[in-house]
């Protein structure tokens, strides 16, 4: 399995199957009402009710880690079963949304960030590489497959991989400072990348300046169009499922090469630099060419998402990709937890539907959003879900 | 006394204000990660920016409307052939003040030699019986107050204020002080010189060159930082096993 060449399959201790069967079981169903619940209600009281019960339910993480620790092994024990049922949740999970398009543009949204925050989490969280250009490289995707879509009639398939190459290009010119600067001044480099990729974006003819492109074509797969609702035996499920489906499907590919990767060499050496990047050097790791390779990495996923959001929502503009919606993504894998794939997906979700479920505080609603991003950094500063130590089976 | 004494006044108040407010986010929140990793600090810093602007906006009278800002010195001098206005001479004036002022405090006082300590070297200063905590306090408050004029200054120029003029402000700030090199005073003043110099020859000298002024300012701070990676004249740093 591992490139690493040591076994990270924990041998697994037998007893107990059933009550772990039950664990996993009661958590991933568990989670999926309370995000459903989240998601379906439009009473005040039954938001800020839903909120306090997530709220104790982290509160009891944080103070019984044996709690959390039963989880995870639970998890580990029947690692089919949690993915099977992961799984039949995700693809049945718009069945139970009762068709209302707004809960599934939310999902698709909150997925897409989910895909940018996981892809920020391979230079943040695995090495260390602070980059808010991250909202740059989903407008360059974003941008590039609108454009071979409207201006040369090339179809969502193909944009998807030529958007991704052209991101991670940009993603490399990038990295190429990487290899002389670092901390607040590397942060630097990526900020002022950011605001001049925005600012191009926002001042050329060809894309649209500030007015942005627009009649994005819809993609189809199998003659079946997505901007058609899906009917599968007499259930109806809105256009956005279609999307719904193909962002899930990127989650899913993130999540897989998030895994592959932090069991590789390659994650190896992304957390030799995190840990030092000289001590790295010195023990023989190509530290510009693991820096490049995040830098590409990161820029390469985010593209992915960035096309998806194109084809979704048919009209593109600068302010879509501005510096702010970096910095909301390098929120998301810091309130998530760093290094922690579980921990930065539900980062996203959290920073992306809290805004929308505190409507009803309409004007106050960002200000509790920075005051709540706030308080997570004083309170919990590793994270909703901390990095986990690498396990190669010592200690089960 | 009428106008000019109030605006003076205006301006006096609005620096001990932004000072105490520096010095009370630094209290709540920002001491907070002075030894967390300087992203944790970068990202909650951006969060309360978010928050005092959200304030502005919500609790300020009409607080997304720009609001109108009263020119503080109109009329203009005539030196020889050149006329120029009294506002530009003012802003110069001061800005040559506050810049002696300041190297006369970090070089020439108690107060300055103790911030320079803790700048090198915290526990070391801590050792020699002086309090960080308060020179925090203080950095924060000097920071703040010097910014509040800046502000002023940059505000009465354009005519109007808003909510959220500081963001790109803050952002052109901070990439003077970076590029200048971190640390450095004399930095900091080459590296804003630069910037702004680059300003006004994008929108005098490129056609279109308003629209494109960010794009210009940004990639010459991206080139500096590329051929000197610690600023302008920040110190390389060496490191050490």
């Amino acid at each position: 399995m591992s490139h690493t060449g040591i076994e990270t399959d924990v041998p697994a201790v037998r007893q107990g199957g059933a009550t772990n069967a039950a664990i996993v079981t009661a958590v991933e169903i568990g989670g999926a009402a309370l995000l459903g619940a989240f998601l379906l209600s439009d009473k005040t009281v039954i938001i800020v009710a839903l909120l306090a019960v997530m709220g104790a339910i982290f509160a009891v993480l944080q103070l019984r880690p044996r709690v959390e620790e039963r989880i995870v092994a639970a998890f580990r024990d029947q690692r089919r079963l949690s993915m099977a049922l992961g799984a039949v949740i995700v693809l049945t999970y718009p069945f139970f949304m009762n068709g209302s398009s707004y809960v599934l543009h939310l999902l698709i949204v909150a997925q897409l960030y989910a895909v940018l925050a996981l892809a920020l989490n391979f230079q943040l969280g695995s090495a260390n590489i602070p980059n808010f250009a991250t909202g740059a490289s989903y407008g360059i995707g974003a941008y590039t497959s609108a454009l071979l879509a409207i201006n040369f009639g090339i179809s969502f398939w193909w944009t998807l991989p030529a958007s991704a190459v052209v991101a991670t290009v940009f993603g490399f010119l990038l990295g190429f400072p990487s290899m002389r600067t670092k901390d607040s001044y590397l942060a630097l480099v990526t900020i002022a990348f950011a605001i001049v990729v925005h600012q191009l974006l926002n001042n050329f003819a060809w894309t649209g300046g500030a007015n942005g492109l627009v009649g994005i074509p819809a993609p189809t797969l199998f003659g079946h169009s997505f901007a058609q609702p899906i009917v599968i035996f007499g259930w109806r499920l809105p256009s956005q499922a279609n999307f719904y489906y193909l962002a899930a499907a990127l989650v899913c590919l993130s999540i897989v090469a998030a895994k592959r990767l932090h069991e590789s060499r390659v994650g190896l050496a992304w957390n030799a630099l995190r840990a030092d990047p000289l001590a790295a050097r010195c023990q023989g790791i190509d530290i510009v060419r693991y820096k490049m390779l995040a830098f590409g990495v990161d820029a390469f996923l985010a593209a992915f998402a960035g096309t998806i959001y194109a084809f979704y929502v048919s009209y593109i503009s600068p302010d879509n990709f501005t510096f702010l919606v970096s910095v909301t993504i390098m929120t998301m894998v810091i309130v998530g937890g760093m290094d922690n794939t579980l921990g930065v997906i539900i980062g996203a979700f959290l920073l992306t539907m809290l805004p929308e479920k505190l409507r009803i505080f309409s004007d106050y609603r960002l200000l509790f959003v920075g005051v709540i991003v706030i308080l997570f950094l004083i309170l919990r500063p590793q994270g909703l879900f901390p990095q986990r130590a690498r396990n190669y089976g010592a200690h089960p | 006394m009428g106008a000019p004494a109030a605006l003076v006044l205006a301006i006096l108040v609005s620096m001990v204000a932004i000072g105490l407010l520096g010095v009370l986010l630094d209290w709540l929140v920002i001491r907070r990660f002075r030894n967390a990793p300087a992203m944790m600090a970068l990202v909650a810093t951006v969060a309360l920016g978010t928050v005092i602007r959200e304030m502005i906006r919500t609790f300020y009278p009409q607080g997304s409307n720009p609001k109108p800002f009263p020119s503080i010195a109109s009329g203009s001098f005539a030196i020889g052939d050149f006329v120029v206005p009294t506002f530009s001479l003012i802003v110069i004036g001061v800005s040559i003040a506050m810049v002696v002022a300041l190297f006369a405090l970090l070089t020439y006082t108690p107060v300055g030699m103790r911030i320079r300590a803790v700048a090198e070297d915290r526990n070391i200063a801590r050792l020699m019986a002086i309090r960080p905590s308060r020179i925090f306090a203080i950095t924060f408050f000097i920071a703040s107050a010097v910014g509040a004029i800046g502000a002023v200054f940059f505000v009465s120029h354009a005519g109007v204020v808003r909510f959220d003029f500081g963001v790109q402000l803050g952002l052109i700030g901070f990439s003077a002080a970076v590029i200048g090199g971190l640390g450095s005073m004399q930095g900091a003043i080459l590296g804003s010189l630069l910037i702004a110099g680059v300003d006004v020859l994008v929108q005098i000298g490129v056609p279109d060159g308003a629209s494109y002024r960010l794009v210009f300012m940004f990639v010459l701070t991206i080139l500096v930082l590329v051929l000197k990676p610690s600023g302008l004249l920040g110190k390389p740093v060496f490191e050490k096993v």
